[in-house]
Formats: structure tokens, C-alpha cells, sequence
């Protein structure tokens, strides 16, 4: 495995501190980590998940639109943020691996280098505590 | 590769008598390449010293620079071949989108930090961005990788004549990080560092004053010798002592730090405390174990 760029490191040890739930993906944005916080909201860790392509991870967890299914591709904060690379914001349903959903805002803040995008931190915040039941 | 430590102290020179045996002038380490050239790492203190001794022998010069923390770069000023108009000094260091090499080190050899300007320096110098790949300086081959420090930081591989010296002086691999867990592609230094010959590397603290300099930059005993451990370190050279530590304290460090890289199942012999004027060679692999035996 090649090594990580050195700004990517230092997102993954501040978000591993942070008890926000959050994720990191690569400038493609396949996800490269999550910390615990984001593991309890998806009721799986990252080290039973692992790393994931893009396209599997929005499969298993989101983001869904307000129709209940999955968002298109161009409206997801994290596509947005890394095409652009400008911060980009929104707020939509993810799912956890209990079937619970919850509905979230997420920021999205693109990692830009030396050598160009990176990658991205993503970070949620359920808006309703009540949040979690399955259907 | 034979290699001479003209300064192993960290932040600021530390003069003293309680200092002389390990040394008070801040960092600075000269490899003698295979072809007899000489390449420079940091420019603390250390390397006024060093210039005395090599003004009238050494037209051109390589210094690689980890990073423009003054006491990585204020011996820079008073480095004789400066002031000779035969030299011909290269200064290798981090890039910034802020200002140019040059630009930045101006800062410090300018009024009213300095009786003179770069652009008085009587040598011919230049000042280079270390390249993204590995280049070549003389039969050395050099790759600089960005490390885990406050500013942009750079480690420095050199590999010459089948020997390899990786030299991060500053560096806190630790920082958040679960060092003995990690992914080897998640630490900081990890891919300069591995198999290396010789490891040259920040220790400035001892795991009970780490706590209160967390974010620092600088590691602490256990990181140091876990991250050399991880990159399988042939031969490991603790760097970049702390004003503060004597002598007969780094004397101590020696021994705590053999103590636990024994417990460690590493070789007692492999590991040392960087001292100057110290004077070394850099042996190949096939004469030398691993520092470390990992099962």
C-alpha cells in the first residue's frame, strides 16, 4: 500500500480525536476511514468495514434523497465539494446496517495540497434526535 | 557513507558545561558520500563549525534543509564558505505557496535579524524546492517526504553505495496516531523510512514530559523507538535533544531508551544518543542485522 500523503495522516489522527461523527475519502471518493462516532451512527466500526469504493459505500449507507432512494450522484455534498473543491453542505437521510435511518446535515471541507486535491473530511450531525427507529 | 553530527540538539544551542559531552549547538549532520563529496543536512549551529573546517576544501555545497525553524537554519549566517566568492551553495528545503525558498530564508539573514543580506552573501548561492521524486546529488540518490511537525517538514533518504540514512530530526509520529496498530501507509515517515541503514531521528522527550508537549512537533521516547521499530531500522540514533537535558540526563536516556528496545527484542547495540562530533560509517545490510526482529 502506498503511503498516504501526509495531509491525509493528519486528517485521519484529527478525526480518530473528534467526537463529531466523520469520515475521510480520497480524491476519487472511495472512503478511507471513519472514526467511532460515525461508527456508532452506522452501527458498524470502521475495522469491521473497512475501506470501500465509492459506489459501495453510498450503496450500504446513503445518502438517500427525500424519496427514500439513493441520491443522484451531482447532489451529494461530497461529489460537489470534490469536483469543485469547495467546501459544500447539505442535508439528506443515511442508513445504518440495523436499518435504522437517520436524517443528517453533512459539511463536506475538500483537502487541498501541494499536489492537488486529496481528498475530502466529511462531517455529519443527525438532525433529529429522535432518529434511529426502524420502519 | 560516513557521517559526522555537528549538532544534535533541538530548538535552541544549549552551551554549558553540563552540555559539552553531547553538545549545545542545534542541528547539523555531514555525510562524506562514496565519491568523497559532502552533503549537508540542517543548518543549525552545528554548522558553523563544520564550515571552518571545510571552506578552502569545498567549492560546492548541498544543504538540505528539513525545515526553516530557526535552529535548523541559524548557523546558515555564519557558514564560512558563505563568504567565500568560489563556493557554491545549494539550499534544498520544503516548498511553501507562501514564498520562495529564498524569500523565507531572507527573513532571518535580512535587517534587522542579521548585519547582512542573502543577497550580499559574497558565494554563489541558489535555492531549490526539493523535487516530489527522488534526485540525484552526486552518487546519491535523495528523496525528501513532508513528516509530522508544526510547518511544512521534510525527512531526507539518502542511499549511497548500497547504504541507506534516513534523517528526521523533527518529527511526532504519535500525534493521534495509534503507532503500534497503524496501517504502515497511515504513519508519518513510514515509506523515507523503511529497511533504512540508519535511522536519525527526533527524541526529544521523555514519555513523562510528553504530556505537556503534545502538538509540539517532537516525539517522545516510546513513538521514537515504536516508529523505528515499524520501519525496521537497521541502526537508530536518537536526535534533537532538548535544551533542558544534561548530560548526565541523556546519559539516563541512553540507558532507559537500550533498556527498552531490548524489551523490545531490538539489539542493545543498534540504538545510541546522538553526540557531537561524533564520526560513523553507515554499513551495508549484509553485515548488519535488523535492528529489530519482528515476528
Amino acid at each position: 500500500m502506498e503511503q498516504k500523503p501526509l495531509e491525509l495522516v493528519l486528517a485521519r489522527n484529527f478525526l480518530t480525536s473528534l467526537s463529531t461523527p466523520a469520515f475521510l475519502v480520497d480524491e476519487r471518493g472511495d472512503l478511507l476511514f471513519y472514526n467511532e462516532a460515525a461508527g456508532a451512527l452506522l452501527g458498524i466500526s470502521f475495522e469491521e468495514s473497512g475501506r470501500m469504493p465509492a459506489s459501495e459505500w453510498s450503496k450500504a449507507v446513503g445518502p438517500l434523497g427525500d424519496d427514500g432512494k439513493p441520491m443522484p450522484i451531482e447532489e451529494i455534498p461530497t461529489t460537489k465539494a470534490l469536483r469543485k473543491g469547495r467546501p459544500a453542505h447539505g442535508r439528506f437521510t443515511v442508513r445504518s446496517v440495523r436499518g435504522d435511518t437517520y436524517e443528517i446535515e453533512s459539511s463536506v471541507l475538500p483537502i487541498v495540497a501541494d499536489g492537488g486535491q486529496e481528498g475530502a473530511m466529511i462531517f455529519i450531525w443527525p438532525t433529529d434526535a429522535n432518529s434511529g427507529n426502524s420502519d | 557513507m560516513k557521517v559526522k553530527v555537528w549538532g544534535a540538539r533541538g530548538s535552541i544551542p544549549a552551551p554549558g558545561p553540563e552540555m559539552n559531552r553531547y553538545g549545545g549547538n542545534t542541528s547539523c549532520v555531514e555525510l562524506e558520500l562514496s565519491d568523497g563529496s559532502t552533503l549537508i543536512i540542517d543548518a543549525g549551529t552545528g554548522i558553523r563549525s563544520l564550515g571552518v573546517g571545510i571552506a578552502a576544501k569545498l567549492p560546492k555545497v548541498n544543504i538540505l534543509l528539513t525545515h526553516l525553524h530557526l535552529d535548523h537554519i541559524q548557523g546558515l549566517m555564519f557558514f564560512a564558505p558563505c563568504f567565500r566568492s568560489e563556493s557554491e551553495l545549494t539550499i534544498w528545503g520544503p516548498s511553501s505557496p507562501e514564498a520562495s525558498l529564498e524569500e523565507r530564508i531572507a527573513r532571518y539573514i535580512s535587517a534587522p535579524l542579521s548585519p547582512v543580506e542573502v543577497r550580499e552573501l559574497p558565494c554563489e548561492m541558489s535555492f531549490l524546492d526539493t523535487p516530489a521524486t527522488e534526485w540525484e546529488l552526486g552518487p546519491a540518490t535523495v528523496r525528501a517526504q513532508a513528516v509530522t511537525h508544526r510547518g511544512p517538514t521534510l525527512g531526507y533518504r539518502i542511499a549511497d553505495a548500497g547504504t541507506t540514512l534516513t534523517y528526521i530530526s523533527d518529527h511526532e509520529p504519535g500525534l493521534g496516531a495509534p503507532l503500534e496498530s497503524l496501517e504502515p501507509e497511515w504513519i508519518s515517515g513510514y515509506d523515507l523510512a523503511r529497511d533504512t541503514d540508519l535511522l536519525i531521528h527526533d527524541c526529544q522527550y521523555t514519555d513523562a514530559e510528553y504530556p505537556d508537549h503534545v502538538g509540539w512537533g517532537h516525539s517522545r521516547l516510546t513513538d521514537t523507538l515504536t516508529f523505528a521499530s515499524r520501519v525496521d531500522a537497521r541502526r537508530l540514533m536518537l536526535f534533537h535533544h532538548d535544551p533542558l537535558h544534561s548530560d548526565e540526563f541523556l546519559d539516563a536516556f541512553q540507558e532507559t531508551a537500550t533498556e527498552r528496545w531490548s524489551e523490545m527484542g531490538g539489539d542493545p547495540a543498534a540504538i545510541e544518543m546522538a553526540a557531537e562530533r561524533d564520526e560513523f560509517e553507515v554499513i551495508a545490510p549484509a553485515t548488519v542485522p535488523a535492528a529489530v526482529s519482528r515476528g
